[in-house]
């Protein structure tokens, strides 16, 4: 530390707080960041490994007009983070379909081990509640790993 | 000492000016890093439940049939031939089929036991060649 009357003495006590005038915009501009980019996570994740498909494309549709429906290798459905019985699957997407004036697309988010009937009971019941706009979610895959497959 | 006591006075407060142009560049880099979990995957349209039996004609359609080992046998229309393929072979035969007749529909009955994943590695092939009439079954013996 300087001694009193020394050479420093003067530049301590001109300059001894933070600027702090441009923190504001600073914080405003990670809040906006922040606002923008964030998406909530409408339901928890349920750690399937979905199938790889090279013909993966990006479905255009409005995140509140798609809803997701999980299927576990053991055949079990969740809608919303709700267990469904399998054939409740038509009553429960019936009124999402209606609410959603009739744009509803469904994600089909399935284990790549659930055997097909399975799968087939879901679509089925999906038939039943009109809601036929579905999509099987995938990931890309390159052609590189299917070709070490 | 004169001169060394000018100097720390000058370079004594922390620049500001450019903490706007720090902000924006971080800004700006989140915003071009940001990745977003994105919707994606192979669609198709389910037949309505209350859509009308259409009789086909067996010469329009070709079978693939998915066993559980990831074997696909292929049937055509009547004949009761069989050809067992890969998935890699799919994409080329479908493309063939459609060039000799663009009302081909793709028939892909799956066993109730085979994985979805196998289903799907028929229907990526089947996209690939840009069918457009693919009909999902349970293929029940």
């Amino acid at each position: 530390m300087a001694k009193k009357g020394g050479p420093f003495e003067r530049k301590s006590k001109v300059e001894a707080e933070i600027p702090a005038a441009s923190m504001a915009d600073i914080a405003f501009l990670l809040l906006i960041f922040f606002m923008v980019s964030t998406t909530f996570r409408r339901e928890q994740d349920r750690h399937l490994t979905f199938p790889r498909a090279d013909a993966t494309q990006k479905q255009d549709e409005k995140r509140k007009n798609i809803l997701h429906v999980w299927i576990e290798p053991d055949g079990q459905v969740y809608i919303n983070d709700r267990l469904v019985p399998m054939d409740m699957v038509a009553d429960v997407v019936l009124p999402l379909y209606r609410d959603s004036d009739r744009r509803l697309l469904i994600s089909i988010r399935g284990d790549r081990d659930t055997p097909y009937r399975f799968i087939n009971s879901v679509t089925e019941q999906l038939r039943e509640a009109n809601a036929v706009r579905v999509f099987f979610h995938t990931d890309l895959e390159s052609r590189l790993t299917r070709e070490r497959r | 000492m004169a001169m060394l006591q000018r100097k720390s006075r000058v370079s004594d407060d922390i620049p500001t000016a450019s903490m706007a142009d720090i902000a924006f560049l971080l800004l700006i880099f989140f915003l071009t890093t940001t990745v977003f979990e994105e919707e994606k995957g192979l669609s198709i349209v389910l037949p309505e439940a209350a859509a009308e039996q259409v009789e086909v004609s067996q010469k329009n359609i070709i079978h693939f049939l998915v066993q559980p080992d990831g074997a696909v046998v292929i049937r055509r229309g009547e004949s009761q031939a069989e050809q067992v393929v890969a998935f890699s072979q799919i994409e080329g035969i479908m493309r063939q089929e459609i060039s000799n007749n663009a009302e081909i529909i793709a028939a892909v009955k799956t066993d109730p036991n085979a994985p979805y994943g196998h289903m799907i590695n028929v229907l990526d092939e089947l996209q690939k060649a840009s069918a457009q009439r693919i009909s999902l079954q349970l293929w029940e013996r």
